[in-house]
């Protein structure tokens, strides 16, 4: 888990161009939207095409999305659960 | 028909560091390379974000648009057969990306209109605000134009010989416009003119110049390279000169044999 939560934040700070955070900066239990990282809904977007592009991992359904989306660590554990 | 500059400043003058001039870090992290040239070149025109709310119009002009962007985008949908699209490129891809990035830093919901005409891209921003200074409906406005070269665009533009006698080019300006003469004003632009026919340095100087001391920039592309809005470059140097003494300068562009473009620029009377 911790090698996937260390995967994770790389692949977050490159796709979403996170300028100066490192993935040690990344805090893997804080929230990413709002707080926190700071997120919004475009990099929402680009968290769902991170899943499906490195993990091969889909949401299911929309209704999943906001506990799932929490924090990097709520993202590891659907990974592993959910990775083919 | 006139107007008059308070202030131009090009991609090559802003010396302010870019997360000053565009503090909010969501929207700077999307921005790509021409972004942040041309929206920093606004903000240091503008003297920061907080002079954005004083605009009555955000006028831009692009020959080639986001290039940079439109290429991620093209090249996501061929390499992961059209799906998966990272929306960041798409949205930034647009011609009027930068109009909406300036008007978002300073939530200033004004006029706003970007101008994609090719070579005339930068004359045709310059008439609009030249008409709204004139009709009343704008007193101080942002005018600019960008565009940017990448490797892809410059090798098909080789290919192309577009470059057989010039560089290809790539640059950002922007200047604030006024409808009515202040003690900021520098210079007035008093002349804008769509030839029909292409006219040599000597008819250009015959036709528009009033001052026997007027400069003639004819074709700035050996100075400031092959790019659609190459003329704005001209327009901040012509500014420039006249700011430091010159009484008058007259631009001429004529682009790729495009029907050519006549600007004047004069010193306050």
């Amino acid at each position: 888990m911790e090698q996937l939560i260390q995967e994770l934040k790389e692949h977050l700070i490159e796709e979403l161009n996170l300028e100066e955070i490192t993935p040690a900066d990344i805090d893997a239990e804080a929230p990413l939207f709002g707080e926190g990282l700071g997120l919004d809904s475009i990099d929402a977007l680009e968290i769902i095409l991170i899943l499906e592009k490195y993990y091969g991992v889909k949401l299911a359904n929309s209704a999943e999305a906001k506990p799932v989306f929490y924090s990097v660590k709520t993202l590891a554990e659907y990974i592993s659960a959910n990775r083919k | 028909m006139r107007c008059f500059i308070e202030r131009v400043v090009t991609n090559h003058d802003v010396t302010t560091d870019i997360k000053a001039l565009i503090p909010d870090a969501g929207l700077r992290r999307r921005m790509s390379r021409v972004i942040k040239s041309a929206v920093s070149t606004a903000m240091e025109t503008l003297g920061g974000v907080e002079g954005i709310a004083s605009l009555d119009g955000i006028i831009t002009a692009t020959g080639w648009g986001c290039l940079a962007d439109s290429e991620r985008f093209l090249r996501n949908v061929i390499v992961d057969k059209e799906q998966l699209l990272n929306p960041t490129p798409f949205i930034q891809s647009t011609f009027n990306t930068v109009g909406g990035q300036i008007a978002l830093l300073g939530h200033n919901h004004c006029y706003n209109v970007t101008y994609v005409n090719r070579s005339h891209s930068f004359e045709d921003a310059l008439l609009d605000a030249m008409m709204r200074a004139e009709d009343g409906d704008s007193e101080h406005m942002l005018l600019g134009a960008f565009d940017e070269e990448t490797p892809s665009q410059h090798r098909i533009m080789e290919r192309m010989g577009a470059f057989r006698k010039v560089e290809c080019g790539e640059g950002a300006m922007f200047a604030i416009v006024g409808a009515k003469r202040n003690e900021r004003s520098i210079a007035e632009v008093t002349t804008l003119a769509f030839p029909t026919e292409s006219l040599t340095r000597e008819r250009v100087a015959e036709l528009y110049a009033t001052s026997e001391h007027a400069r003639v920039i004819y074709n700035g592309y050996a100075e400031h390279g092959l790019f659609p809005t190459a003329s704005a470059l001209c327009f901040a140097e012509a500014v420039k000169l006249v700011a430091d003494g010159t009484p008058e300068v007259v631009i001429y562009n004529e682009y790729f044999g495009a029907t050519p473009t006549v600007i004047v620029v004069r010193c306050l009377a």
